[in-house]
């Protein structure tokens, strides 16, 4: 009975330090927003008591987790705030919400078109009506459409090459690599490959529905949430560990499945791991041994997402850059770069977007790095197109970087 | 992963320590749950090269009889984390360096021994701007600033700042740990 | 000097709705206070509007009075109270046959007393424990007894009376063998002065036998100490209390956006009734029986604990002591001990309040020979005079000050005070300032009374600091701000005292880090 005096739900283990309002980055920008404290454990009282209590403002949470990294009492700060909007939130624009959380839907549709489509996305014309009919910001630029799918591309030359090993893991790609940027997914496989496991893609594999939870779409959230639960599962009873190469879609699957949507993900969340952890786990431990090119020279700055920051999986990132001769690794102090994945694409929250992003973008720029490294795809974008510098994520870095002939025979068993 | 030494808390003792042995070449990681209140010092401590897991906590450690081998975090699973010293600078309840609970108070990280009142209507005295009892709870150390679990004393594992029972001096505690672990290294 | 036509001795609820009634019948009323309103009992309970159940059974009188003051309250003063309905639950443990005896004595009594499937008991409850055997649903209500309070106060100004707090009766003032009036002291500058009136009415509830002896009546109280803790937030919906005969800590009331369960019950002796203190064991049997109602509880984080003493009295026809009455008791010492001009109104319960105003106030008028009719059964209370929407404002803070002060948000001038003060609460600059322009607020705690500042999780240890500046410079009066600061954060701390473990204790350690000297 009544063994600490705090409640199983967590918002009331809230001492009201209010450090969190202090790295709140959206707060600072936006004057509207009442900060997490209030938007968090402050609100969620009265809105248990009566959900007439739910403030609008809540939408201007970027789910940046910030407030949880700070917070000295472990208080899922935004995650109360993530359920509130699902629960009790209502979209002023649900058209075009829906299309931007849609990544799967509209990926698919664009991919084959991808010339037209980005051709068409990057017209002014069309920008105007995006802007004006559906609420897309004019100014932002859209990611490019890739024309072959990163699982077209799997199946059809690289699978086969996957039947020579012995060991295998799967790979969660998300909707980025396979609509996006299949060369990182294609990255990834050279490298695996390269460390003596064969590439599995999962049974069935969704989008993590990041962007749905953040659009307030919780049903169907769930729904693909269970779908890529049911391949996990699959993929982990053959013994294969679930690898990704995005930060965000790792952190949601693992954290948000049960925190927000309250899926138990408790079988496979350890078994899902950033890339990037799983090696450095297993060169740790000798399992793995990686033979780096005498002839590679990168400056790198490190930008750890948000999200990144939540899982606290930077210094596994950083480990492994700095195992590679040529580099010249800065790491710059965390901060967010206001876009949030679908957030910044909205025309209301383009000034915030940009606003919060301007500390990081400058801190960039004076850095002055050959390249951004990053696990986050939605950070790419924004920093590419503020900051005007490239960005990597890191396994496409470690795969420019490894020798391969060399790599591939240290780890024949 | 392996330090030289690992500090469980990024307040202030924790960083002061952490700074003062990075500066002098000694490799370490301090793992901290929740903000500072004051930053700067963890700023020095990372440009002089020190090693931070924000937003982390130590869940447990592996001890050889006396001696803290290595710590686990919440964060990094699967992740064994080494060092030859380690620093207890978790503060106290605020922080929570110390639990409390209906039937009496622990150090929840190691279970350190902890010196406190056992009766709990003596933890508070009810004039709240009387001296405060159990704001002289906390861990005990020896003269060299290592704590003991069961009555144990535990080698290479030392406490520092507001963790520790009576009239705390969170610089002092910390300078003494820095040189304690300086004259080992 | 001044001369009413009445003076009430008490700012609990039932001085306050005496100083309303005489007020509405056109009585010159003076209201005299020696702290803050509902210093005593009115603000040391469970905040329960009775159904009349719980008294069903053994005192079917209470109950029916009960019944009809709650349809009554419900209507007059909606604002301060929800609506939420109880069950009264049977557990494994308690005899299963008293359910019937229950519902049979409800319906006698007036009350609408439904049993309801367990199932569906939990439906509609989903904090109730889930062991229960039986449910019964019954009319219980929330209300808040601050909130109530101070509308009848205001409405008591409103239409005329003078209230005066902090300010303490030291001698009664007789002519003859009768009461003309009072001597009263400033409890705070210490200066005396007289009061005189035709009337004067002894509502000081457990404080009532020191008045009466004042004015050489005597009248004898049986104070019983009744503890209750405060829990972070809600987590029922409807007031739960158990079926069977009472007992301790067996109510679980949801009370704005907290909840509270209660009570002990010990007698105590009349020197202790100034100085209530809650015990660890106290605390303990609490949250053992509050745990039956609402298993939940047993992880929801206590805020504070606090102790009241009920106004029991003893029957006029039992030297011994022995038997008590939960029914109103209305004194007329002319009558009774041949002191003209005094009469006491005592007894009763929150429920009743409005009723024992009446009563006391139809004596009074009798006496001055006054011949108006009682309306407060019909007139709304301010605030409640009709239901607003808050979910139609957008900021929870607009929407809070709404919930706790109705169309009085209506006078609240946010125009550069929309600053967010306490945080848990949700209590902006402006309605600080509205609560001192019209619910005569001294000081940070009176404050916290008319407002809920710093009662939520911290307690104020995030706001009170800010609070207080605010206040002195609302109050005209930026050199007490270091005094209300301190009085305030005493007050809080002695809530906070005999719950300190966990969560709990992390919050003082933070609060003592802020704000020790």
């Amino acid at each position: 009975m009544q063994e600490k005096n705090a409640n199983a739900s967590n918002f009331e283990q809230c001492l009201k330090c209010s450090i969190c309002t202090a790295v709140c980055p959206m707060m600072e920008a936006n004057p509207h927003y009442p900060g997490p404290k209030q938007a968090g454990p402050d609100g969620e009282r009265y809105r248990i008591k009566d959900p007439a209590f739910y403030d609008l403002t809540l939408k201007y949470c970027l789910n940046c987790k910030r407030c949880e990294v700070s917070c000295p009492s472990g208080v899922r700060i935004g995650d109360i705030i993530q359920s509130a909007r699902l629960k009790y939130g209502r979209s002023s624009n649900p058209v075009r919400d829906y299309m931007l959380a849609s990544t799967d839907l509209v990926g698919s549709l664009a991919s084959p078109f991808a010339p037209v489509v980005n051709r068409v996305l990057g017209m002014k014309p069309v920008k105007a009506v995006m802007d004006g009919v559906m609420g897309v910001d004019s100014r932002r630029t859209f990611p490019a459409y890739s024309g072959r799918r990163f699982e077209q591309w799997f199946r059809s030359e690289a699978a086969c090459r996957q039947l020579g090993f012995r060991r295998f893991i799967s790979y969660f790609h998300g909707c980025y690599v396979n609509y996006n940027y299949p060369q990182l997914g294609k990255d990834l496989v050279k490298l695996v490959n390269a460390c003596g496991y064969g590439v599995h893609l999962l049974d069935r594999e969704k989008c993590c529905g990041v962007a749905l939870i953040s659009n307030g779409f919780g049903n169907q959230a769930r729904k693909q949430a269970e779908t890529n639960l049911k391949s996990f599962r699959t993929a982990v009873a053959n013994g294969e560990t679930v690898l990704t190469s995005s930060s965000t879609c790792t952190f949601t699957m693992r954290d948000e499945y049960s925190n927000v949507l309250g899926l138990d993900n408790s079988d496979v969340r350890d078994s899902l791991l950033l890339a990037t952890k799983w090696l450095y786990d297993h060169i740790e431990n000798g399992s793995i041994r990686i033979a780096f090119r005498k002839d590679y020279h990168k400056r790198i700055v490190y930008h750890t997402a948000c999200h990144m920051n939540k899982l606290g999986w930077a210094i596994y990132t950083t480990s492994l850059l700095r195992m590679i001769p040529g580099v010249e690794l800065k790491v710059i102090e965390q901060k967010c770069c206001g876009i949030a994945g679908t957030f910044g694409f909205k025309k209301e929250n383009y000034p915030y977007s940009q606003k919060i992003g301007s500390e990081l973008f400058e801190a960039l720029r004076v850095a002055n790095p050959e390249v951004v490294v990053t696990e986050c795809e939605t950070c790419k974008w924004q920093i590419e197109m503020s900051a005007c510098l490239p960005v990597m994520n890191p396994i496409s870095i470690l795969a420019e970087a490894i020798d391969e002939k060399e790599t591939i025979k240290l780890n024949i068993r | 992963m392996r330090f030289d030494v690992i500090i469980i808390g990024g307040g202030r003792a924790g960083t002061e320590i952490g700074a003062a042995l990075q500066k002098s070449g000694i490799n370490c990681l301090i793992v901290a749950e929740g903000l500072s209140i004051n930053p700067s010092k963890r700023t020095e401590f990372a440009a002089c090269g020190g090693t931070l897991l924000p937003g982390d906590s130590v869940v447990g450690g592996g001890f050889d009889g006396a001696v803290l081998k290595n710590v686990r975090t919440e964060n990094l699973v699967g992740t064994v984390l080494e060092a030859d010293f380690f620093v207890l600078a978790t503060g106290k309840f605020f922080s929570g360096g110390l639990a409390s609970t209906m039937d009496g108070i622990y150090e929840p990280v190691f279970g350190c021994d902890v010196q406190y009142e056992p009766d709990r209507e003596k933890w508070v005295n009810p004039d709240f701007y009387a001296d405060q009892p159990f704001e002289r709870f906390g861990v005990v150390t020896d003269d060299y600033g290592r704590v003991s679990v069961n009555g144990v004393t535990i080698d290479n594992l030392y406490a520092a700042g507001e963790i520790l029972a009576g009239a705390v001096d969170i610089d002092g505690s910390a300078a003494l740990v820095t040189t304690q672990i300086m004259r080992r290294k | 000097m001044k001369e009413y036509d009445v003076i009430i001795i008490g700012g609990g609820i039932t001085g306050v709705g005496t100083a309303r009634d005489c007020a509405l019948r056109g009585l010159k009323t003076l209201l005299v206070e020696r702290f803050d309103l509902t210093n005593g009992a009115t603000g040391r309970n469970h905040g329960l509007l009775h159904s009349g159940a719980r008294y069903a059974v053994t005192d079917r009188d209470s109950a029916a009075e009960c019944i009809r003051e709650n349809k009554i309250l419900k209507r007059i003063a909606s604002n301060c109270v929800e609506e939420t309905e109880g069950l009264f639950i049977t557990l494994p443990e308690d005899d299963p046959a008293y359910q019937d005896k229950f519902i049979r004595s409800c319906r006698e009594a007036g009350i609408n007393a439904k049993a309801i499937d367990p199932v569906e008991a939990l439906r509609m409850e989903p904090s109730v424990n889930p062991t229960l055997t039986g449910a019964v649903k019954v009319p219980d209500a929330s209300v808040d007894p601050f909130r109530l309070a101070s509308a009848n106060a205001l409405d008591a100004s409103i239409h005329g009376a003078e209230i005066l707090t902090y300010h303490t009766v030291v001698a009664f003032v007789k002519e003859g063998g009768r009461v003309v009036g009072v001597k009263l002291r400033d409890s705070r500058s210490g200066e005396e002065s007289e009061v005189r009136a035709s009337v004067t009415v002894n509502a000081a509830g457990i404080w009532g036998q020191k008045i009466a002896a004042m004015a050489g009546a005597e009248i004898r109280m049986l104070p019983a100490k009744g503890s209750l803790l405060v829990f972070g937030h809600r987590v029922n919906r409807m007031v739960i209390n158990r079926c069977r005969k009472p007992a301790n800590a067996d109510i679980l009331v949801p009370g704005d956006v907290v909840c509270v369960v209660g009570t002990t019950s010990d007698k105590v002796p009349f020197e202790e009734c100034d100085d209530m203190r809650v015990t660890a064991a106290e605390v303990k049997l609490l949250l053992e029986e509050g745990c039956k109602l609402a298993p939940s509880l047993a992880d929801t984080r206590i805020l504070r604990a606090y102790a009241g003493v009920r106004p029991l009295v003893a029957a006029d026809d039992d030297p011994t002591g022995r038997s008590t009455s939960r029914g109103i008791v209305l004194l007329d010492h002319e009558r009774r001990d041949g002191i003209p001009g005094f009469i006491s109104i005592t007894g009763g319960k929150l429920t009743s309040y409005r009723l024992m105003g009446e009563l006391a106030t139809d004596l009074i008028c009798k006496k001055l020979n006054v011949n108006k009719p009682c309306r407060t059964a019909q007139l709304p209370l301010p605030g409640s005079e009709k239901k607003l929407n808050p979910a139609k404002r957008d900021a929870l803070a607009f929407k809070a000050a709404e919930g706790r002060h109705g169309t009085g948000i209506l006078r609240m001038d946010f125009a550069g005070k929309s600053e967010v003060l306490c945080e848990c609460e949700h209590v902006t600059r402006a309605e600080i300032a509205y609560a001192v322009k019209y619910l005569d607020v001294n000081n940070l705690v009176d404050l916290r009374r008319r407002t809920r500042i710093g009662m939520g999780t911290c307690q104020g240890t995030f706001c009170m600091g800010k609070v207080a500046k605010a206040l002195a410079e609302e109050l005209g009066c930026p050199d007490r701000e270091k005094e209300f600061l301190e009085q305030y954060a005493r007050e809080r701390w002695k809530g906070m005292a005999p719950v300190c473990w966990g969560d709990s204790l992390r919050e003082a350690e933070y609060m003592r880090k802020l704000y020790r000297k």
